[in-house]
């Protein structure tokens, strides 16, 4: 199939260019259009270009001159075309506009249970997004010659790739990342790392939160090591984290160590706690560093339980507990009836009203 | 007695498998509703390609994605048998060529639409595309039932014309993407109408079982 029939030509097609830069394109009608150089105009994204940019080169030649181009709108490329009169297209080139990437930075990576490899970066410069960039994430065992590349992208973010197998443990990798575009190729550092040093689990399973006895200000909460890494040597550290169903506040409690069960205490009575747990593979196979924490476990409630004495405190026909302050209380809704005019609703049989509101909030609030 | 049940059920079990040819147990019950189904993925297709369309359109960049976009259509080979089609033409199709038609027509926008899709470069397209790949695969699968039901065999050929040409640059590559998404829009608007046409014709929820009943 011959291209001759095109209505026009642009030059240059297609072309790349450093942001910052200057392009002079050129557009020519073929002869079978009948069209002149003054028939044309230039858009530029769907905007039209204005004609003191434009310049005729011949009698079917019209040029335009863009200067201080801006990245790319859009990574396909931003869209030059020639027109005629009408509006018809005549013909396009798409401009690629942007910047070569620089390294990328920030590798990080972790294992989970010993079996993949997942690792992340960040771009060197925000201007890479203007081109299309690709990243390819290479490794290679140290001492041992050859390169591998990664080919399960974007995993766990959009700079990110997935190892799923043929690992080997106890010789330390090296990893890094390529980027390349239009413009260039960057290469980040090299990190180096053992599998071993970088490894995560799942996060404890079965945990368990009951109440111990009648003491009002503890929880016991009881879990399993992950079964993943049940057959490994490690020394799993633990973390619990807990806070009032009301809150946003967590409360950490740190030097759990190695045990699979946890006494809260300090708590407050009747109320409800929501409790997680997360695991920290320390020391496989002797590593000396700290493995990286799971995720938390789902969040396990348990509520904290109210002595007797109390909840009878709050029927307030009795209760020994509460007479000195209904006795009080008695006394300064007399006073406030006396002397402050607009508060006759103020009464102790509000104050009953409220307490009896307030037992059976609480009690919604203990059923999750 | 139990060769009869057996028969039976064998008969209904194959008579629902789109590749074979239909036998002579015909249940016209299931064609009638492959014929909804049929109507009923092209409507959904057709709903789905205005966001994919969006997006593609989006990702080219104006003017392809503005709403009065209407490019001339240069001098190229057309890649797809254009669903427009005279009226009258349209209504003097035969059940076997209005079948036929849709049946070549979508199996070469998925060829084109896949290619598009392993060139994509944005991850938000590839899903997209791909989503809709399966969807279109469907609706292929479902015009393939819907002729073997009525018995008319499947056409044959390559889906995709050897010798198609790829565009020399990328604008007149950015102006295929776009006519491509405008014949897959106007090929549904027109099979919605074909299938319902065809819904007419095919009496519904008639269960004839003819069977040939040799021997039983």
């Amino acid at each position: 199939v011959s291209w001759a029939a095109d209505p026009a030509v642009i030059s240059p097609q297609d072309p790349t260019l450093l942001i910052g830069s200057s392009l002079v394109a050129t557009c020519t009608v073929s002869p079978d259009f009948h069209l002149k150089a003054e028939d044309l105009y230039w858009t530029l994204n769907g905007r039209r270009l204005p004609a003191t940019s434009y310049s005729t080169l011949g009698p079917t030649t019209l040029s335009v001159a863009l200067t201080h181009l801006n990245g790319s709108k859009q990574q396909s490329g931003d869209n030059l075309v020639c027109h005629s009169r009408d509006g018809g297209i005549l013909a396009g080139s798409c401009l690629y506009v942007g910047l070569p990437p620089e390294k990328p930075v920030n590798i990080t990576c972790w294992s989970k249970n010993m079996k993949d490899l997942t690792c992340k970066w960040a771009p060197g410069t925000e201007g890479e997004t203007f081109l299309h960039t690709n990243y390819t994430l290479k490794y290679k065992l140290r001492w041992y010659g050859r390169d591998n590349t990664c080919q399960e992208y974007h995993t766990a973010g959009p700079y990110s790739c997935h190892i799923p197998k043929d690992l080997a443990l106890f010789t330390p990798y090296e990893i890094w990342v390529e980027a390349s575009n239009r413009l260039g190729v960057a290469v980040s550092d090299v990190i180096m790392l053992d599998i071993l040093d970088v490894v995560t689990t799942d996060p404890p399973s079965d945990v368990h939160v009951s109440r111990v006895g009648d003491l009002e200000d503890q929880l016991s909460v009881r879990w399993s090591s992950p079964l993943a890494l049940k057959d490994f040597l490690f020394q799993a550290k633990y973390q619990i984290q807990y806070r009032v169903e009301d809150s946003s506040e967590w409360k950490v409690v740190d030097d759990v160590g190695n045990q699979t069960s946890c006494r809260l205490a300090g708590l407050r009575p009747g109320t409800v706690y929501f409790v997680q747990v997360r695991c920290n593979p320390f020391g496989i196979y002797g590593s000396k560093k700290a493995g990286i924490w799971s995720d938390w476990s789902n969040p396990t409630a348990a509520s904290t339980p109210r002595s007797e004495r109390a909840a009878g405190g709050c029927d307030p026909k009795g209760g020994e507990q509460n007479t000195t302050l209904r006795r009080e209380l008695k006394q300064f809704f007399g006073w406030v009836k006396k002397h402050a005019y607009g508060c006759s609703n103020l009464g102790i049989k509000l104050y009953d009203q409220w307490r009896v509101w307030l037992q059976k909030s609480h009690k919604t609030r203990n059923q999750v | 007695g139990d060769s009869w049940g057996i028969f039976t059920f064998l008969c209904a079990a194959l008579c629902n498998l789109p590749a074979l040819p239909a036998l002579n147990c015909t249940e016209e019950l299931g064609t009638s509703q492959s014929i909804q189904k049929t109507y009923d993925l092209t409507r959904y297709l057709e709903h789905q390609l205005r966001t994919l369309a969006g997006t593609y359109l989006n990702y080219l960049g104006p003017p392809f994605n503005e709403p009065d976009f209407n490019p001339p259509r240069l001098a190229r080979a057309e890649r797809v048998p254009s669903a427009t089609v005279d009226l009258d033409l349209w209504r003097g199709l035969t059940d076997n060529a209005r079948l036929a038609a849709n049946y070549r027509a979508y199996s070469r926008l998925l060829c084109y639409l896949r290619a598009l899709d392993g060139q994509a470069a944005t991850a938000e397209l590839r899903h997209r595309l791909g989503h809709f790949c399966s969807s279109l695969q469907a609706l292929v699968l479902s015009i393939a039932g819907v002729m073997s039901s009525l018995g008319y065999p499947l056409p044959v050929g390559p889906s995709a014309p050897p010798g198609t040409p790829v565009a020399p640059n990328d604008f007149l590559k950015k102006m295929d993407d776009f006519w491509l998404l405008k014949e897959l829009q106007t090929w549904l608007w027109r099979s919605a109408k074909d299938f319902n046409r065809l819904k007419k014709k095919v009496p519904p929820a008639v269960v004839t079982l003819r069977l040939e009943a040799r021997g039983f």
